[in-house]
């Protein structure tokens, strides 16, 4: 595309004018570069979608007042010129008041940057409010940018791009049409000329004009070295994570729906069951160590208390230890024999603090220091902040047995003294009315039909199974009303419940029973993405269960209501059933693949993967160039084979109808294809122009981008002057136009050598 | 168009104008441009409006061509109160004969000056474009042929417009060409304050082509050949202006036709037999432009004809040439 002036139009005159190509006007220009105005700005004010920031009304506002002047560019002519005026001032008002009112700096400037934005949209753009158009973009796309790790984000900053630079370019060519001067400023309500006569029908019908395959391919080229470059780049160059040294606030960063924290209400993790998206993504180097149903670890609640549970600051302070900084964190667990098993969890945003995990481990490595808390007994470990990108780490050898030793505890309990009242960090404080644990001790003592003393898992099984026998699971529970404990009420009835009040009940009547007990929260389950090969758990995935304390082993083992007996599915047979119902090729399950191949790629926890990525490349290079080279050998040698066979009459009427065919096609080509292809616009028109007046026309194309208006060889005047004749002359006065075409490619030849010797 | 010009006939036709344009050049200075589209209007058998401010040289420009020519010229100075028969002729009563007879007006040359052709009542204005269009005078059902060739050079003044009656765009239509002349260079006019001598008496030139030469010039520019592909770019010059918002009406297929023969005498002009599409370009402006009005108003007539002009150029650069 390029563009031509008035300048251009008085200088075409003359003989320098023959090759003169389809070009834009200023005008067009002007509306391709307001159209570019648009595109990037909606771009840039759609980036809140990433952010937490509220300016849901102004995002909508941008967007319709955008889109709206994008088509109708006469619009802005009808904005008064009271508003121009007032335009600045109400900004910066509304900007001071909502850093005063919200005190918060990042989303006012979010804001501020929507605002001028928005007013950039609307009114007609100097070069310098096209450049502002950028800069405020590229703030919000930055700002979006460091804030989230997506994949989406990335076709978008993508397209931003390659939209800026398009943009770029039409400004300087407006820029160099006024011939650097500046332009004149628009009045309020004055319509320049190209917005009076804008036709975005006519226009695209123009640009598809102007659109050559010099144009396309140039621009094919370009997207390709800037994808290949950044390809590159994103193999080569380590990782790096911005968010940890920026200034940028988290509050600013997309959260989910809710997610799991130190408390804990009932109706809390089911509201997270609605919620289908993902939470969760899974790498594990060897498939067979998933448990048939995994049960992703991340809170301990402890302390009941008014109907809910929480993560008691006693515990806390016992068993969080201090806070830490650091890339790894060693686990409890022994290192196994063989080889060690990695498990690479991606945690989406929003989901929590708490890590996800299976059980001990041996160590979790992250990408980048962390601040975080590890508690060894709990087997929980914290961040210190809710992270606002997803967050990447990797653990090895972890167990997945789902029982959780713990000597300290264990060696607590036995040194315990009866008489005294269980204190909070034994997890044995049941937390409700004398009455209630009245009505608990029946229940507990119908679990235990007389018996005393059972052991904790025979306890386990009978409570799973009572509980299982008197209420049944619904997302919709409904909690009895009346005085008391709704936990207790909802023990009593026949209600059903869901996850929570099973797992609640089973911690109270184990803690009545004299168990210590607890509450988890986290995942339970997940599907097998068949695409990307990874674990996925959604946030529908959200659980809630029990784990009662074993005296016998000094371990902590679960207690699910809800679960699937673990002995239930132990055969081969029935585990490969398993796998066949958990395995997931849907459609989302391709899209959430994508996210995974997309983590694989920006995270890795050493140079392996670029190793193995490079590698690969080269491999693939290697490959395919002996295969084409193993392909012409065989070809020679079939050619060979072919040649020497005994030649008989079919074998030459053969090869002859094969010559002749070859040649008619070559014929057809070179006498008509080459036209019709060549001549396919005025074709279209119903006309077919002639193939010789097409190629004098061609070579006139060519030699026009070699004449000067000054000191022009009377060799090539001559020849450009019998070049038009065959183009546009009597065909009965052509010369012959073979030895023409022949002088023309020789006299341009020559051109050429002489302007390169001439530098 | 099979009957195409000989070598020989072009070279005739390059040095009749070549003799011409030199003649020219003497009297009018550094307006080579403007000399060049004269002999196209001339050649391609066209009227010419020229429009400019007064003391450019319109008139300087309409003597210096018919007093290069072996034709006869008059001038015709249109004022408000000049009648028709003035300016065609009129039928008097010849008492010696006992008949009327009609004695020929101004008109019945080859070279017509109708100077401030605006000041004249739309009447005579009239008259005067009816004979443009049909070469001949019709008075008392008896047709009078006017001379051959027959060139109408008229000039307007489009800033003073008091007591003036505009053209209409239907009688605008007759004009093959609109042009201006627009100041000379700086160098051109201190030749020009040093060697002019007051009065159009004082351009004495020495004719240097004959009426048969113009004429023969004329059928030549007929048989220039124009290519398929030209015709093509021609139409989509003409419907564009169709289509155009702006305009309050396109071009006429007179108004196609008009573009045609002045590309053709372009061509002619340049020593070619055929057109080239710069031939067609290169003369949109100033064979269309007059025929188009704007939709909106402008503030004055200048005002307008640069808008028409910025349009067109428009239009002319959106239409990619034929390769």
């Amino acid at each position: 595309m390029s563009a031509r002036g008035e300048r251009g139009l008085a200088s075409s005159g003359g003989p320098t004018a023959i090759a003169r190509r389809a070009q834009l006007t200023p005008e067009e220009l002007h509306q391709v570069k307001w159209m570019l105005g648009g595109v990037l700005t909606l771009l840039a004010v759609w980036t809140v979608f990433y952010m937490d920031v509220t300016a849901w009304s102004l995002l909508l506002a941008t967007t319709l007042t955008t889109l709206a002047a994008l088509v109708w560019p006469r619009l802005p002519a009808r904005v008064p010129a009271l508003a121009h005026t007032l335009a600045f001032p109400v900004i910066v008002a509304f900007f001071a008041g909502d850093l005063w009112l919200t005190s918060e700096v990042l989303p006012a400037l979010v804001r501020l940057g929507m605002w001028l934005l928005m007013y950039r949209g609307i009114s007609y753009r100097q070069r310098r409010d096209d450049l502002q158009v950028i800069v405020l973009g590229l703030f919000l796309i930055v700002v979006a940018g460091v804030l989230t790790v997506s994949l989406l984000f990335a076709v978008q900053i993508l397209i931003y791009t390659g939209c800026a630079l398009g943009f770029l370019l039409v400004i300087t060519l407006t820029d160099s049409l006024e011939g650097g001067q500046k332009p004149r400023p628009h009045k309020a309500g004055d319509m320049p000329n190209w917005a009076a006569h804008a036709d975005w029908v006519r226009l695209f019908r123009r640009l598809r004009e102007v659109a050559d395959w010099r144009v396309v391919t140039l621009g094919g080229v370009l997207v390709a070295a800037v994808l290949g470059l950044s390809a590159g780049l994103f193999l080569a160059l380590p990782r790096f994570q911005w968010e940890n040294s920026l200034f940028l606030d988290r509050y600013v960063a997309k959260k989910a729906r809710s997610g799991f924290s130190d408390s804990i209400k009932f109706g809390d993790v089911s509201e997270i069951i609605q919620d289908t998206s993902v939470a969760l993504s899974v790498d594990v180097s060897d498939r067979s160590q998933v448990p048939m149903a995994p049960y992703w670890r991340m809170v301990v609640l402890d302390e009941y208390r008014d109907g809910s549970f929480r993560f008691s600051a006693g515990l806390k302070r016992e068993a969080l230890g201090k806070d830490r900084t650091d890339t790894a964190l060693r686990g409890e667990a022994h290192p196994r024999r063989g080889e060690a098993v990695y498990w690479t969890f991606y945690l989406e945003s929003g989901v929590s603090r708490y890590l996800p995990l299976l059980g001990e481990f041996e160590q979790v490595q992250f990408r980048e220091p962390q601040n975080f808390q590890y508690a060894a007994e709990l087997n929980v470990v914290a961040l210190r902040n809710e992270p606002v990108s997803m967050t990447a780490y990797r653990v090895e050898s972890m167990d997945t047995s789902g029982i959780l030793r713990d000597p300290a505890f264990a060696r607590r309990w036995q040194e315990r003294d009866p008489a005294v009242a269980p204190r909070m960090v034994m997890q044995r404080r049941v937390g409700v009315g004398d009455s209630d644990r009245t009505r608990l001790e029946q229940i507990v003592a119908e679990i235990a039909m007389g018996g005393p003393g059972l052991a904790a898992d025979e306890f386990t099984r009978r409570t799973e199974e009572w509980l299982r026998k008197n209420h049944a699971y619904s997302l919709s529970p409904r909690v009895p009303g009346g005085g008391g404990d709704p936990l207790v009420r909802w023990l009593f009835s026949h209600e059903p419940g869901h996850c929570e009040l099973f797992a609640g009940a089973f911690v109270l009547l184990a803690r009545t029973a004299g168990f210590p007990a607890r509450l988890v929260t986290g995942f339970r389950g997940g599907t097998w993405n068949g695409f990307s090969n990874n674990f996925t758990i959604r946030n529908s995935d959200a659980h809630a269960w029990a784990e009662i304390f074993d005296e016998s082993t000094g371990a902590w083992v679960r207690g699910d209501a809800l679960g699937v007996a673990a002995a239930a599915e132990t055969s081969e047979a029935q585990r490969e059933a398993a796998w066949v119902r958990r395995m997931d090729r849907s459609w989302s399950a391709r899209f959430d693949s994508l996210r995974v191949f997309w983590y694989r790629r920006i995270v890795n926890f050493d140079q392996r993967s670029q190793v193995e990525a490079l590698r690969a490349v080269k491999m693939a290079t290697q490959n395919s160039g002996k295969r084409l080279r193993e392909a012409v050998e065989q070809l020679g040698a079939d050619l060979k084979t072919w040649l020497s066979a005994p030649w008989d009459g079919v074998r030459v009427i053969k090869s002859g109808a094969v010559v002749a065919l070859v040649g008619g096609m070559t014929w057809w080509w070179i006498a008509v294809g080459r036209g019709l292809v060549r001549g396919r616009r005025l074709w279209r028109g119903g006309r077919r122009s002639d193939p010789v007046r097409l190629l004098a026309g061609r070579w006139l194309g060519e030699i026009a981008g070699y004449r000067s208006a000054s000191g022009e060889s009377r060799e090539l005047q001559e020849l450009v002057g019998a070049l038009q004749r065959v183009r546009f002359g009597p065909r009965e006065t052509w010369p012959e136009p073979v030895g023409l075409f022949r002088r023309a490619r020789r006299v341009l030849r020559e051109v050429r050598r002489q302007r390169r010797a001439e530098g | 168009m099979s009957d195409f010009l000989q070598a020989g006939q072009i070279t005739e036709a390059t040095q009749a104008l070549e003799r011409l344009r030199a003649n020219m050049r003497v009297t009018i200075k550094g307006k080579d441009e403007v000399v060049e589209h004269v002999l196209v209007c001339l050649v391609a058998g066209g009227h010419l409006l020229i429009e400019d401010l007064p003391g450019v040289g319109k008139t300087t420009l309409a003597y210096s061509l018919a007093r290069s020519m072996d034709c006869v010229f008059s001038r015709v100075q249109f004022t408000s109160d000049l009648l028709p028969s003035d300016v065609t002729g009129v039928a008097i009563y010849d008492e010696t004969i006992k008949e009327f007879v009609f004695k020929k007006g101004p008109v019945f040359a080859n070279v017509v000056l109708a100077d401030e052709i605006n000041r004249a009542t739309p009447k005579t204005q009239s008259a005067l474009l009816e004979v443009m269009d049909r070469a001949k005078v019709t008075v008392d059902g008896q047709a009078h042929a006017v001379g051959s060739p027959f060139m109408v050079f008229a000039t307007q003044n489009p800033v003073d417009y008091e007591g003036t009656f505009p053209l209409p765009e239907s009688q605008m239509d007759r004009f093959l060409m609109r042009l201006q002349m627009g100041y000379p260079q700086a160098v051109d006019e201190l030749e020009i304050l040093r060697t002019q001598r007051g009065g159009y008496d004082a351009i004495a030139l020495n004719p240097v082509v004959t009426r048969g030469e113009v004429v023969k010039l004329q059928a030549f520019a007929h048989g220039v050949f124009v290519e398929d592909s030209v015709l093509d770019y021609i139409l989509k010059i003409v419907t564009a202006t169709r289509t155009e918002s702006e305009f309050r009406a396109g071009v006429s297929v007179r108004g196609g036709l008009a573009l045609r023969t002045a590309a053709q005498a372009r061509a002619l002009v340049k020593g070619r037999d055929f057109v080239l599409p710069e031939d067609v370009a290169e003369l949109v402006t100033a064979v269309l432009a007059h025929r188009l009005g704007l939709v909106r108003q402008t503030s004055d007539a200048l005002e307008e004809r640069r808008a028409v002009g910025a349009v067109l150029k428009r239009i002319v650069a959106a239409i990619p040439l034929p390769a």
